[in-house]
């Protein structure tokens, strides 16, 4: 076994013939009664509205969220190498990436202050 | 300490890595059985009540007959839901809380059926970064799902879901950096080899606590958990769906909270390793062989305890409450404790204690550089403290059309912070919109005045003034007043 | 085993001022009371231009003292070549910022929120609270930290790294125009979008570069054409990529779609300073990559170069002489220069390098003049507000009775840009054409001359309006006016129209230290 992802392939097979399995059980052993209501969707008992008016739209603030989730998601994996090869690279290695901490931290502190991480 | 892992694979069989696999995949399902169980024996003990004890013994195959109810139950798909979408979401859910385990180590070196092996399914140098992308692309069945359902309400409790479960996650890998830096490695062998000494979460126990924090906020449990209350948006991400599709959603969940806690024993509480003291009795013979199983499970179970108790004793945060404290609360946090920590890290085993950066211009001290570190976080924190709020950015007149305007879709910067930023400061000095006569409807729908806010008087008053009228008109003024 | 690298911070140093500077604008703009924010961006700013251009100054002394040299482990060269564009720039992009900075009648020439939904009442509430964009500022500075990078790039990374700091800010720039801010939002979104895509042909070119040179360092690459055998393809196809993304910077057919839009939507002073500094960065880098890399390539590219200078000529003249909109036209006009540069590209002869460096001083003053004298041309309405910019030519007419100095110097801009003799611009295309016929390419000459000619046409067409064309006022009682700014547009016109007077009359002291840049250090 001299490849170590080997192991991955197999849980990942079985994880997906398990997880396709359970769907396809319920789906031929559940019983199959229509009903209008049913496949309606759900809005506590009010008649839903269209989802053409809604066509998947949400808040705008979501997105930023994720916006800002990238930046600093970025950051950190970059510091994952780092960190790991931390000795090696000594002082050097720790100035560089202080700096680029800092780097970073400035727009963290901008966006901070002109609220765009409020009320998120 | 070299970065490749300790652990090793060469004398695995693909059968011995098949039986790992669903020897892995029956525990799962086991154990979210029995944390289930567990969960809700526990917090009805701490609402002083006795949680199911009629299915079996002590309500031990409660969680049995649910699963099994639930397989059993109609299928149904939505009418306005993308089929193939709808479909697949959860089965990515699952898929992706599944993988995390395959290198989660139980134990050290064991035999089984004469093949010497460790405990653990497989290793690699960057197993925790593996951990952390599979734990990321589970966010996608969440968000496809709430997307799929077709209607406003999933998709809604999905996207709140995904930006809590994103914000936590950037606390959590700051925290894991810091375990990163002091094992050497991403390998989960290596970091449980390298904490023979100390546990990591006392060693690093600010990052310990950041993590714990996190790990609840990840798995959308209480005191974070507003995305699943039952009063706000019903079931969230999953109301549209039943039978299996929604059971694996809850299964996600659950294994969801046993991969972190499963992450949480490996790298901070010391993965198999035999609390102190019992691993001295008998030149370390609680430290070899099946025994790992044992303490792992133990940690294990000591964490998932810890969760059911946060349940049962905690408020529940506000939606915003829990995002400013996400990212302007724990990911500062999450800076410093790296920095600190990668300070020390260098101070205790930095080779030169004098080191040349850049040449003839610049030769920096360990010492010195600890404090201009620190000297900045300070200088840092001072100007943060002293400067004013943001309260004068947004236009004055922001209270009542503003208001109105954050209903619209993507108004931009819209001007509600001037409110909320600091509902107890609030100062009387500033001009709260009273320049313009306060329009309820300014928005489109009808809003309450602000405190200093008055309504224009009532267009019905009017009618009360003609005498004629008068008596039949004071029960109609009444009437006008308390609808007003 | 890892060896830290020798970081020369001396070398480095206008690259560190101009970053330095950007990163305390964005500190000022999080903690400066708003009403302060805008005098210390302007400060910082300035402060930071003119410290940059004294330290590139210092460094060419050293330079011409102590020979080029290579910087960051081999990650930028400082030689002559180099210290020359960044010096262009820098003083260029000082004259951009004094438009930049400016206002008038005390509204500057950006929107105060560039967030909100064009048309939604929120702007209104911005522009009556006094709100301002001045994140302007530390955009500027970011962009001309990417351009000063450019130049001096010697790996592909690097300037890659370099493509994208210049690039983002201006992206976000193109955007933020106070009036029109639909056209503005689409100029800045096709930028982008393109900017983009032309990004990705760079990236996918270095990375057949780096199969088949085993390296990123344009010197690596240089080596490896003589000697590595077998893979042309890979090395054609990669050049011709990178080239291709750095054709897009510069604007030169057919990558250069997204230029009069961008020109026409993004807020005037932005367009000066796009069209000027982005044009000088992209031509020293598309100069140091072929002229390094490529010239054992000669034969190869020439067809596809040929063909893109002479379609950038052509199709650059012919398009700007049907154009009906001021901005649009000059952005066309842009587009022919760029045509008229690649012709020093392809000479790939030393006097090529010193051509395009006085060219592109020639170029550069006189765009930042003109489209500073663009942003003080205003339509009026009836009632004597302010309505915008004079886009129409036709608005134009007759300006040399009411405002002569503008006119004048209007007309010393575009007499520039024709290249007509005694101007700046003749000693740019005298110095470039000269340098293509040293390279043989005498057809593209040939193509140029008579490009230029029927330029002319359009920029003579132009000054005609102005000056023997009487003022039409619009049938809704609209008219021109000129506004008066707060006096910094006028510095910079001023300079620029001395600047070119100068070196199109003493021309020598100007080619003579442009010929001292003769020579890429590999």
């Amino acid at each position: 076994m001299t490849n170590p992802f080997i192991p991955i392939l197999v849980m990942a097979a079985l994880a997906l013939l398990m997880a396709i399995g359970g769907v396809a059980a319920s789906a031929v052993i559940g019983p199959k009664r229509y009903n209008k209501v049913k496949v309606d969707a759900y809005e506590c008992g009010i008649q839903p509205s269209p989802h053409a008016m809604g066509m998947g739209r949400f808040p705008i603030k979501y997105y930023l969220v994720a916006m800002t989730f990238i930046i600093f998601d970025i950051e950190v994996v970059f510091m994952y190498p780092w960190a790991v090869a931390f000795t090696e690279l000594a002082m050097f290695g720790l100035i560089a990436m202080l700096g680029f901490l800092f780097l970073i931290t400035v727009p963290f502190i901008y966006e901070w202050r002109r609220g765009g991480l409020d009320w998120d | 300490m070299s970065a490749v892992p300790i652990a090793d694979f060469s004398n695995d069989t693909i059968w011995i890595t098949i039986v790992k696999a669903v020897v892995i995949l029956v525990f799962l399902l086991l154990s979210v059985l029995f944390a289930i169980w567990f969960e809700r024996r526990l917090v009805a003990r701490f609402q002083q009540r006795s949680g199911p004890n009629w299915n079996g013994p002590f309500g031990l195959l409660q969680s049995l007959a649910d699963a099994m109810k639930l397989l059993l139950k109609e299928d149904i798909t939505v009418k306005a839901a993308d089929k193939v979408i709808y479909l697949i979401a959860p089965i990515i859910s699952v898929f992706c809380a599944f993988m995390v385990f395959a290198v989660i180590p139980f134990g050290p070196e064991v035999s089984i059926f004469g093949v010497v092996t460790p405990l653990q399914m497989t290793d690699f140098p960057v197993a925790v970064l593996y951990i952390l992308g599979i734990t990321a692309l589970g966010v996608y069945g969440i968000v496809l799902g709430g997307w799929a359902s077709g209607s406003t309400y999933p998709l809604l409790g999905a996207v709140r879901s995904t930006a809590q479960i994103i914000s936590y996650e950037l606390a959590m890998s700051l925290a894991l950096v810091s375990v990163f830096l002091w094992s050497g490695s991403m390998s989960t062998s290596q970091i449980v080899g390298s904490q023979e000494n100390t546990w990591w979460a006392f060693t690093l126990l600010p990052a310990f606590v950041l993590y714990v924090i996190s790990m609840v906020g990840e798995t959308n449990r209480l005191p974070f958990d507003l995305p699943e209350a039952e009063g706000e948006l019903v079931g969230g991400f999953h109301t549209e769906y039943s039978s299996m599709k929604f059971a694996w959603f809850f299964l996600a969940e659950y294994i969801n909270m046993l991969n972190v806690s499963a992450v949480a024993t490996t790298l901070f509480l010391g993965g198999y390793r035999a609390p102190f003291g019992i691993g001295l009795i008998n030149d370390g013979m609680f430290d070899t062989g099946w025994w790992g199983v044992v303490w792992f499970l133990a940690k294990l179970w000591l964490i998932m305890a810890f969760f059911v108790w946060v349940r049962g004793t905690l408020l529940r945060f506000r939606y915003d409450q829990f995002m400013n404290f996400g990212w302007k609360v724990l990911i500062p946090a999450g800076l410093v404790t790296v920095v600190f920590y990668a300070v020390l890290k260098g101070l205790s085993t930095g080779p030169d204690p004098v080191l040349s950066f850049g040449g003839e211009f610049l030769t920096l001290e360990w010492r010195q550089l600890l404090l201009g570190v620190v000297g900045g976080l300070v200088v840092i924190a001072v100007l943060m403290l002293l400067f004013p709020g943001e309260d004068e950015e947004k236009p004055a007149k922001a209270g009542a059309s503003a208001r109105g305007g954050a209903a619209k879709v993507g108004a931009g910067r819209s001007a509600t912070t001037s409110g909320t930023k600091r509902p107890g400061t609030d100062k009387p000095g500033r001009k709260r919109a009273t320049e313009e006569p306060f329009d309820a409807f300014a928005g489109g729908f009808p809003v309450p005045p602000l405190p200093g806010q008055e309504l224009p008087p009532s267009p019905r008053r009017a009618r009360v003034t003609t005498p004629a009228a008068a008596p039949a008109a004071s029960p109609a003024a009444g009437a006008g007043e308390d609808e007003k | 085993m890892f060896v830290a690298p020798h970081i020369e911070w001396a070398a480095l140093s206008p690259v560190l001022i101009l970053l330095g500077a950007a990163v305390i604008g964005v500190l000022v703009e999080a903690f400066v009371p708003r009403g302060s924010r805008r005098l210390v961006q302007v400060v910082v700013a300035a402060l930071a231009l003119g410290g940059a251009l004294v330290a590139v100054t210092w460094r060419w002394t050293v330079v011409q003292q102590d020979g080029p040299s290579s910087l960051v482990a081999g990650a930028l060269r400082e030689d002559a070549p180099a210290l020359l564009f960044q010096a262009i720039l820098l003083i260029l992009a000082l004259l951009a910022l004094l438009v930049i900075a400016d206002r008038a009648r005390g509204e500057d020439a950006f929107t105060p929120t560039a967030s909100a939904i064009p048309g939604s009442e929120y702007e209104g509430q911005a522009r009556r609270a006094g709100l301002a964009q001045t994140e302007v500022f530390p955009l500027t500075m970011f962009a001309v930290t990417g351009m000063l990078v450019f130049p001096a790039a010697a790996d592909l990374l690097t300037m890659f790294i370099a493509l994208e700091v210049l690039s983002l800010p201006l992206y976000l720039l193109a955007g933020m125009a106070r009036r029109r801010r639909l056209v503005s939002q689409e100029a800045s979104l096709k930028y982008f979008l393109l900017g983009a895509f032309s990004s990705a042909f760079f990236l996918m070119g270095l990375a057949l570069l780096y199969g088949y040179a085993g390296s990123v360092h344009l010197a690596d690459i240089a080596t490896a054409v003589p000697l590595v055998s077998g893979m042309d393809g890979l090395l054609l196809a990669g050049s011709a990529l990178v080239i291709i993304g750095l054709l897009f910077k510069v604007g030169a057919v057919p990558f250069h779609s997204w230029t009069p839009d961008v020109y026409q939507g993004a807020p005037t002073p932005i367009t000066g300073f796009m069209a000027a500094c982005t044009k000088v960065a992209a031509f020293a880098a598309l100069l140091r990559f072929v002229y390094v890399v490529t010239p054992g390539l000669g034969w190869d590219l020439a067809p596809f170069l040929w063909i893109v200078a002479i379609l950038t000529m052509v199709v650059g003249t012919v398009l700007a002489i049907v154009q009906t909109d001021m901005k649009r036209t000059l952005a066309y006009s842009s587009v022919a220069h760029a045509g008229f540069l690649l012709l020093g590209i392809i000479a790939l002869d030393e006097r090529g390098i010193s051509g395009i460096l006085v060219y592109l001083l020639a170029y550069g003053l006189a765009t930042v003049g003109a489209f500073a004298l663009v942003t003080l041309v205003r339509t009026k309405d009836a009632e004597g507000n302010l309505v915008g910019e004079a886009g129409h030519l036709s608005e134009w007419a007759g300006l040399g009775r009411r405002s002569p100095v503008l006119a004048v110097c209007f007309a010393l801009f575009l007499l520039s840009f024709a290249g007509i003799p005694l101007t700046a611009g003749f000693t740019g295309k005298f110095a470039v054409f000269g340098a293509a016929v040293a390279g043989g390419d005498w057809p593209l000459v040939v193509i140029a001359v008579l490009a230029s000619a029927a330029a002319a046409f359009f920029y003579v067409r132009i000054i005609v309006l102005m000056f023997f064309t009487e003022p039409a006022t619009g049938e809704d009682g609209s008219a021109t006016t000129v506004v008066r700014s707060e006096g910094l547009t006028a510095v910079a016109v001023v300079v620029c129209a001395v600047g070119t007077v100068l070196v199109g009359v003493v021309p020598t002291a100007v080619l003579a230290v442009a010929a001292q840049a003769s020579k890429f250090l590999l």
